[in-house]
């Protein structure tokens, strides 16, 4: 922590060091947009796993492809941070945990907790 | 409507807070009611899902997430994109598109709690 370095005149990803309540608030957001574009995919494969026999084995059969498989994934790890991320946000709105160095604790639990519970998945599924 | 922030501010923030306790709730207790029942073929799905009190729960699921996605895609909208016509151009193809959504949903779920309609 260098206190004499320039202010950024650009934004440098590479160079940027995200604290870990930073790489949570942008990962927070990244899981969001990702789900959202993703809501007709889902949607229409709900729809067709109710509807009758052929239309569940159908959705069973799609979700087996590789596409979707790598994209199951990507939205098991969207789903699991944007849950935890969205349960230390309320409890930061609710003033519990934000000395610094509980939120940062939390921070870390947000992003590496998504993270293990999309290896489980992982575990499981693939 | 929608364009700035400090218009509907509160209501948006409040509104985002309370879909979010209740999604985070359906979710957990949909997760655990899936993995305790062991669904294995497409009866006991359908079973599952035209049941009366999950049927009215998951739709109500699908319209916190639409109102959920909506103010937080409009919190990413404003963020982003600065010219005034372009946000509410895609905010309006969002709106439809969840709107299209939610609808297909309800029409599923609707479907899977009437017996022999399929």
């Amino acid at each position: 922590m260098d206190k004499h370095k320039p202010a950024p005149k650009f934004l440098n990803l590479l160079q940027i060091e995200l604290p870990p309540g930073g790489i949570a608030s942008i990962a927070h957001r990244v899981s969001g947009v990702l789900m959202f574009l993703s809501i007709p995919l889902v949607a229409w494969l709900f729809g067709l796993s109710l509807q009758d026999e052929q239309g569940y084995r159908a959705a069973l059969d799609y979700l087996q492809c590789l596409p979707l498989r790598l994209l199951s994934l990507l939205l098991v790890w969207s789903l699991a941070h944007h849950l935890l991320a969205g349960l230390r946000h309320l409890f930061l709105d609710l003033e519990i945990g934000i000395s610094r160095t509980r939120a940062r604790t939390s921070a870390w639990v947000v992003n590496l907790g998504a993270l293990a519970l999309t290896v489980v998945y992982l575990g499981i599924w693939l | 409507m929608a364009v700035s922030r400090a218009a509907q501010g509160l209501r948006a923030w409040l509104l985002q807070r309370f879909t979010a306790v209740y999604l985070a709730i359906y979710l957990l207790a949909m997760t655990a009611s899936l993995l305790i029942r062991g669904v294995a073929d497409y009866s006991a799905w359908r079973d599952h899902f035209g049941e009366p009190l999950t049927g009215v729960l998951t739709a109500m699921f699908a319209m916190a997430v639409l109102l959920h996605v909506w103010v937080g895609m409009r919190d990413v909208l404003i963020d982003y994109i600065h010219a005034v016509w372009l946000r509410l151009s895609l905010l309006a193809v969002f709106g439809l598109v969840l709107f299209g959504s939610l609808l297909w949903v309800l029409r599923a779920l609707a479907l899977a709690a009437l017996p022999g309609v399929n």
